[in-house]
């Protein structure tokens, strides 16, 4: 594993995706194309709009960011490293006998709130919590980040019927719609049609941005909470699989491929290069 | 029996105002004292189980104290996965009300009976699974459930078999309560829910000496007092139910099988779904599960003993 390039708290996404380069390369691990797709969206969440008081993972007054695609999960690290909230023993070491850090979201990891993987959960929790908020009466904010290929699972509809009927203005989805899920594109398997008229028609608020435009992102995000609508959001980020290493964009058997030196070494170039 | 359930939820969520009662649009009347006296702790959350358990979890995540209710056959059974995951695996605070469990929807088939549940439960690790009798041990394992802190399945049967209990007895989790004295004998009797009144009915009139014991945990399940109950009889009859398949008498028999070997009759649903549709009172003969039956099963196992 190449050094580690020291935390930043800029959530650079070279950075970022560097680091999930290195863990994966280090824990040989899969779901490198499912964690590139998430990155510029973490990144901005992180640096602009998640409250953590106190940088507390744990601070009851903290907003909620639900990663229900849990194969996603090293992006997330990622980030919790720049947090400071995971050392880099954590990434040297992925995967070792005995760590902690599993190749899906784990409650048990803080700074992750839900144990996700098995897809169409995280989203429930987090109109759960969005709904816990509101009865509070509490400004929190709930996000749930999902897959488009999560979309196929039922309870992602039952629980936005709900989010829409109690008007949870505090919870949004975000859509990680990088058109491909395990065993190919989301076109060829279950077609999704528009996902904006699709949360549209449920009730939401919606917009489809680019997923890699960090200004984009974070203009939609502002522009969604400062509504006056009681709905709740749908932001609809339009995303590149195995985004930022040209091997892996669009393709989709880095749902599964593992590293080997080479390829290693070709990615960490292509990081280093920049994201185009 | 289903009286002292609503009751209890009413109490609890007076003296709480974190309590949430939410519903898969199930319970028409039995809600009607916690609609009127905690309209703002009530959700029904539609015809979505799933997202139902899923919410509860973020509210429980968030300091809220969720009953989750619906009918046996989809809380616990549809949403095995979501008790799991999202429930279980945290330790949240989130009560499920399995209602109408076994039999009690005779009249409408496979989909409303519920005979699998334990069995679907059992192995999920930190989850309680409560099986009440009646209503003193409705009331006694509501309290448990809520000051556990912790995920608890509560299994409602057909309510109405009359009391087991004279008053409200002093439960440990785990542990069994005595239905019907006895002395060490040739035979005891371990039943829970709806079929602890059953057995205490046999053993009252062909087996006087025999103890009835109310299984209301299921688990956790005291194995020192069961293996203790095991030593001093030649025969254990359990009953259920429920599936003779992973439910109580199967917990019995592991619990005997390692430390106290012992003759056990598990007496329950067998392996199969209904056939046919008629009275609760029928469909318990249908599978074996009314009086005389099991009477005769008990009969006949004795007699090779």
């Amino acid at each position: 594993m190449s050094a580690m390039i020291p935390q930043t708290k800029t959530f650079d996404s070279k950075v970022l995706r560097k680091t999930v380069l290195d863990m994966a390369y280090a824990g040989s691990t899969v779901h490198i194309g499912c964690a590139f797709s998430i990155i510029e969206l973490l990144a901005v969440l992180y640096r602009n709009h998640l409250r953590y008081p106190d940088n507390n993972p744990l601070a009851v007054d903290r907003d909620y960011l639900i990663l229900s695609k849990g194969h996603g999960v090293m992006a997330q690290y990622a980030c919790l490293r720049e947090l400071g909230w995971l050392k880099d023993e954590a990434f040297s070491g992925y995967f070792a006998d005995g760590s902690d850090l599993k190749g899906l979201s784990d409650s048990r990891i803080v700074g992750l709130e839900v144990t996700s993987g098995s897809l169409g959960h995280g989203f429930s929790v987090g109109v759960g919590m969005a709904m816990g908020a509101k009865l509070k009466g509490t400004d929190q904010k709930t996000y749930a980040l999902v897959g488009d290929g999560e979309m196929n699972e039922g309870p992602i509809w039952e629980g936005a019927l709900f989010a829409a009927h109690h008007n949870l203005k505090n919870f949004m989805v975000i859509v990680d719609e990088n058109g491909f899920q395990a065993m190919g594109s989301t076109q060829d398997i279950l077609e999704l049609g528009s996902i904006q008229a699709k949360f549209e028609s449920f009730g939401f608020e919606a917009l489809t941005i680019d997923g890699h435009n960090e200004a984009a992102i974070d203009a939609a995000i502002t522009q969604l909470w400062a509504s006056a609508s009681t709905a709740p959001k749908a932001l609809i980020a339009k995303t590149v699989k195995g985004k930022g290493v040209p091997f892996m964009e669009n393709n989709n058997s880095w749902h599964y491929t593992r590293l080997n030196p080479e390829t290693y070494e070709q990615a960490l170039s292509a990081v280093a290069g920049g994201v185009q | 029996m289903r009286a002292a359930f609503s009751d209890a939820l009413v109490r609890l969520a007076k003296a709480d105002p974190t309590v949430l009662l939410l519903t898969g649009d199930h319970g028409y009347a039995l809600f009607d004292d916690f609609r009127r006296e905690c309209p703002a702790q009530y959700i029904n959350a539609g015809i979505a189980e799933q997202n139902m358990v899923g919410m509860a979890a973020g509210l429980a995540r968030v300091g809220f104290r969720p009953f989750v209710y619906g009918l046996a056959a989809f809380i616990p059974v549809r949403v095995v996965e979501q008790i799991k995951l999202d429930v279980a695996h945290d330790q949240l605070p989130v009560i499920f009300i399995g209602d109408g469990a076994g039999f009690v929807y005779s009249h409408l088939g496979t989909s409303h009976q519920s005979t699998e549940d334990i069995a679907c439960t059992r192995a999920i690790p930190d989850l309680a699974i409560y099986s009440p009798a009646d209503r003193f041990e409705v009331t006694a394992f509501m309290e448990l459930a809520y000051d556990s802190k912790s995920p608890v399945y509560l299994r409602m049967g057909k309510s109405d078999r009359g009391d087991v209990h004279v008053a409200l007895p002093p439960v440990i989790p785990g542990n069994l309560l005595a239905a019907k004295s006895g002395k060490v004998s040739d035979i005891t009797f371990i039943a829970t829910g709806s079929l602890v009144r059953t057995a205490m009915d046999i053993a009252s009139e062909n087996y006087p000496d025999a103890a009835v014991w109310s299984a209301p945990c299921i688990k956790p399940l005291n194995s020192q007092q069961v293996a203790t109950i095991c030593k001093q009889s030649q025969s254990v009859i359990v009953l259920e139910e429920h599936s003779v398949l992973g439910g109580l008498g199967s917990a019995i028999t592991e619990i005997a099988s390692e430390f106290a070997p012992v003759r056990i009759l598990r007496i329950g649903v067998n392996d199969r779904f209904s056939h046919y549709c008629g009275t609760y009172e029928y469909l318990l003969k249908e599978h074996g599960l009314d009086r005389s039956a099991i009477e005769l099963k008990i009969h006949d196992f004795l007699a090779v003993n």
